[in-house]
């Protein structure tokens, strides 16, 4: 009898435990699952759920706020997909909002997603329906990636045939790389550059010190600068020149008219350098004046042989003669 | 089964005749269960009893078998999720091998050998030593006391077992995961539950249920039909384990049907 009490414990305590297994197994799914949550329903309807199944999760900002309940044809060729999602989530889900298939992961379970919707819009309700965006599809996505590859092989060919022309020393870039010459060339002027930069660095150091030099207190620069004085005398100066200026501008003027009146032959000046018969006329007059003098000096030499003048002439070379 | 048969009277063949002959009288069989079961006096100091012996008795042998079955099943699974780098999905997928199929599985084979056998060689040596007969005389219904009695414990007792075994082996699957990916039990025990549904459990549960009734019943027939002395003990025994084993994958196969049937509702 004690054996048998024994035994019925001992089965007792064994099937308690394997149901107690069992129901903290089936409470745990079901709050990871939010089987025994409040929930409203939704819909959305897209052109192509890309295997989405009845149970998969649905989350918003990447929490997951309910599970897909029905998955419904709608209209002539769309998928209506019917969504539980938790009551406590719903204020935070805008009428706005808009429904998307994903996936968790790279190669994980399709999953609806709910995103958007601005904050000052209402919140869902029971039996709303969101807008479906589709989602990126897989095959336009290769096709793509098809386009992309075409091009990269034209590009490798293209470069194919570029690196062939450099190797062989075809073009600006394979003469540099093949070309012994003009290395040396850019060796030399490499240096050339070199010493360019050090004369630069030179000429920067000079420019260095002028600019001190400049800087320095006192100096011409820094009066310049600083000096009230000399800037007042130099406002003076500069509106002493101006005035200067001014009257070179009217004597420029003054000479321009007199120029002018200078080409005209209507003045005695003008007549001298532009009149020709003028010219000719003084030219004439002036050998007339020459032979006149030649002959005047004729004339006088001869008067100085005249016993009229002979005797003072003779009186003037003796008192030269004693000078001397 | 030779001697199912008498004279002249076959209808296709010897044999083919003794294997619709077997049919009928196993459907008899679960037939006079299912009779038998509703009808008073219940024997529940035998089923209690029998519950310990196919329950309780079977308990260290399947924890065992379960905790290795974790470990070898995480171990020998990690090399083919890590090619994807995807390691991180050990624990869901062990939880859908094991609460779905390999728990109930392991359990019902474990038990069909130790269990099965047990009841087997027990009814089948109570047979042909004549105590069936000697209690049939002394006003004790033997089918009764001996079948249904056996059968309900292990109907019972083997989703217990399951259970046992499902929990044993995702702690077993825990540890290696634990040691070899720093998940912590929280997050392993939130991937589990994250891929199993009511359906995998309540679906485990009732294959559980029919494993454990397969078990008993296949035990039983063949213990109550054994004959040939103690040579028929031993073939009792043995054909009860291999029956049972080979029933057990055939029902396996359609709960998977059936579940799957249920998944697409």
């Amino acid at each position: 009898m004690k054996n048998d009490n024994k035994r019925l414990v001992t089965v007792g305590i064994f099937v308690l435990i394997g149901i107690a297994i069992l129901v903290v197994g089936i409470l745990t799914l079901g709050a990871q699952q939010k089987a025994f949550v409040k929930s409203i329903s939704v819909t959305s309807v897209f052109d192509d759920v890309g295997g989405l199944q009845t149970g998969n999760n649905v989350w918003f900002s990447g929490v997951k706020i309910g599970t897909v309940k029905k998955i419904n044809f709608y209209g002539e060729s769309q998928v209506e997909i019917e969504m539980n999602i938790e009551s406590s989530a719903k204020e935070y889900i805008k009428k706005n909002s808009k429904a998307t298939i994903s996936s968790d992961g790279l190669i994980g379970n399709k999953i609806i997603v709910i995103y958007g919707g601005s904050g000052q819009g209402p919140a869902i309700e029971d039996g709303d329906v969101l807008t479906a965006e589709m989602p990126l599809d897989t095959d336009k996505m290769m096709e793509t990636l098809q386009v992309n590859n075409n091009n990269l092989v034209s590009i490798t060919e293209d470069l194919k045939i570029l690196t062939h022309k450099i190797s062989s020393g075809e073009g600006i870039v394979g003469a540099v790389l093949t070309d012994s010459t003009l290395v040396k060339t850019f060796k030399a002027t490499m240096q050339n550059l070199e010493r360019t930069a050090a004369n630069s660095n030179r000429m920067t150091a000079d420019l260095a010190k002028f600019s001190n030099g400049l800087n320095q207190k006192g100096g011409f620069v820094d009066k310049m600068l600083n000096d009230t004085t000399l800037f007042a005398s130099l406002k003076t100066t500069a509106a002493q020149l101006e005035t200067t200026s001014a009257e070179a501008s009217d004597a420029a003027q003054n000479f321009s008219s007199v120029s002018e009146n200078l080409s005209d032959t209507d003045n005695a000046i003008g007549m001298l350098l532009n009149d020709k018969e003028f010219a000719d006329y003084l030219k004439s007059t002036m050998s007339s004046l020459d032979t006149g003098a030649v002959r005047m000096n004729e004339t006088l030499e001869a008067l100085r042989y005249h016993w009229f003048f002979r005797k003072s002439f003779r009186k003037r070379d003796k008192a030269d003669a004693a000078s001397e | 089964m030779a001697e199912n048969l008498k004279g002249n009277d076959k209808v296709f063949s010897r044999r083919i005749d003794n294997f619709f002959i077997g049919l009928e009288r196993a459907f008899q069989f679960v037939k006079k269960f299912f009779i038998e079961v509703w009808i008073p006096p219940y024997e529940f100091k035998e089923v209690i009893r029998q519950c310990y012996r196919i329950g309780y008795n079977s308990l260290p042998l399947i924890s065992l078998t379960g905790f290795i079955v974790g470990i070898v099943f995480t171990n020998q699974s990690r090399p083919s999720l890590s090619e994807f780098g995807a390691t991180s999905w050990l624990p869901s997928l062990i939880s859908i091998a094991v609460v779905r199929a390999m728990g109930p599985l392991v359990t019902a084979l474990i038990a069909a050998g130790k269990v099965g056998s047990s009841i087997g060689a027990e009814i089948g040596s109570m047979k042909v030593t004549e105590q069936i007969d000697a209690m049939e005389v002394s006003a004790t219904n033997p089918f009764k006391f001996l079948v249904v009695t056996r059968v309900l414990a292990s109907t019972f007792m083997i989703p217990i077992l399951v259970l046992y075994t499902d929990f044993v082996a995702l702690m077993g699957a825990f540890l290696n995961v634990n040691v070899n990916e720093m998940v912590s039990i929280s997050t392993f025990f939130v991937q589990v539950f994250d891929s199993i549904s009511f359906l995998d459990i309540s679906s485990s549960m009732i294959k559980s249920l029919v494993f454990g009734f397969t078990i008993g019943m296949v035990g039983c027939y063949k213990g109550y039909n054994s004959t040939k002395g103690t040579e028929g003990v031993g073939k009792a025994a043995n054909s009860a384990v291999v029956m049972a084993m080979f029933l057990i994958f055939i029902e396996e196969l359609l709960s998977l049907q059936i579940t799957n049937f249920f998944r697409q509702i």
